[in-house]
């Protein structure tokens, strides 16, 4: 698989490897992650082009605005997790982290 | 609403109808996602991100569709090209032909009785011409093949042309 991983892009894929099987908004990885808008959608796009990540509209409630949601395909699982296991995993802990505050407590 | 975020949906808006198809969805996720940010000022950060983002991602689009359109034109017009080479390569021999001639004519005026001499006329209109597209179908060969091919027909023709001259004068 031909995709540029830097620093930035693996933190995305550590944020989706949390709880890889939901949903998620561009804004909550862009607070997790600590990536702006023109740094993330970047990646989510070469992610989505690539096919390692799905793209949703939410079926929300009539007149609530609709949001896009993305998640990994298992492609994109299968290659998140080979490159967290070759990585250090520092990252991982981090997201993991920040995505459940609950989690530092019970650590 | 602030002025920041007014401004920012504002951006976004303009952003979604400007962007390309392939761009749309992303640029409509963006726009969004913005009813979710706290902070006006933030709004409005992540407006501009998002407008440079989806700027790249035109980009990208753009130059991918430009390079393929290349690469088709290149394989449809591919003989046109050539001929096209090689009539530049005969055209730039033909000129030179000129080039001798007028040179000649010109040290005829300088030097009188020169242009009737027989080895002058030889050597500037012949031998010097011939000398010169033999050289530059060797060195454009491999790079520039049509535009050599073309030089190399015009210097054969002269050369067929002066083979003929001399079976029929001499």
């Amino acid at each position: 698989m031909k995709l540029r991983l830097s620093p930035q892009t693996l933190l995305v894929l550590d944020a989706f490897l949390v709880q890889a099987e939901e949903w998620k908004y561009g804004y909550d990885l862009s607070r997790v992650t600590g990536l702006k808008s023109g740094t993330l959608y970047p990646i989510l796009m070469r992610l989505a082009e690539k096919q390692l990540l799905e793209t949703q509209w939410e079926q929300g409630e009539p007149g609530k605005p609709q949001r896009h949601m993305y998640r990994f395909t298992p492609d994109g699982l299968r290659f998140a997790r080979a490159n967290a296991a070759a990585d250090s995993g520092a990252g991982l802990g981090q997201v993991a982290l920040s995505l459940h505050p609950q989690g530092l407590a019970e650590a | 609403m602030g002025a920041p975020r007014t401004l920012a949906a504002k951006l976004l808006r303009a952003v979604l109808r400007l962007a390309p198809a392939e761009s749309r969805d992303w640029a409509a996720a963006m726009l969004r996602e913005l009813d979710f940010i706290e902070g006006d000022w933030a709004a409005l950060l992540w407006a501009l991100g998002s407008a440079a983002a989806i700027l790249r991602h035109a980009a990208s689009v753009w130059r991918a569709w430009l390079n393929r359109k290349s690469k088709k034109e290149t394989g449809m017009n591919n003989t046109g090209k050539k001929a096209i080479g090689v009539g530049l390569g005969m055209l730039s021999a033909l000129a030179l032909v000129g080039c001798a001639f007028a040179v000649l004519r010109i040290l005829g005026v300088v030097f009188p009785g020169l242009e009737h001499s027989s080895w002058a006329y030889w050597l500037a209109v012949m031998a010097v011409p011939e000398a010169i597209f033999v050289v530059a179908t060797v060195m454009l060969w491999r790079k520039k093949g049509p535009i050599a091919a073309g030089i190399l027909a015009m210097g054969l023709g002269m050369a067929l042309h002066v083979a003929v001259h001399f079976t029929l004068h001499w």
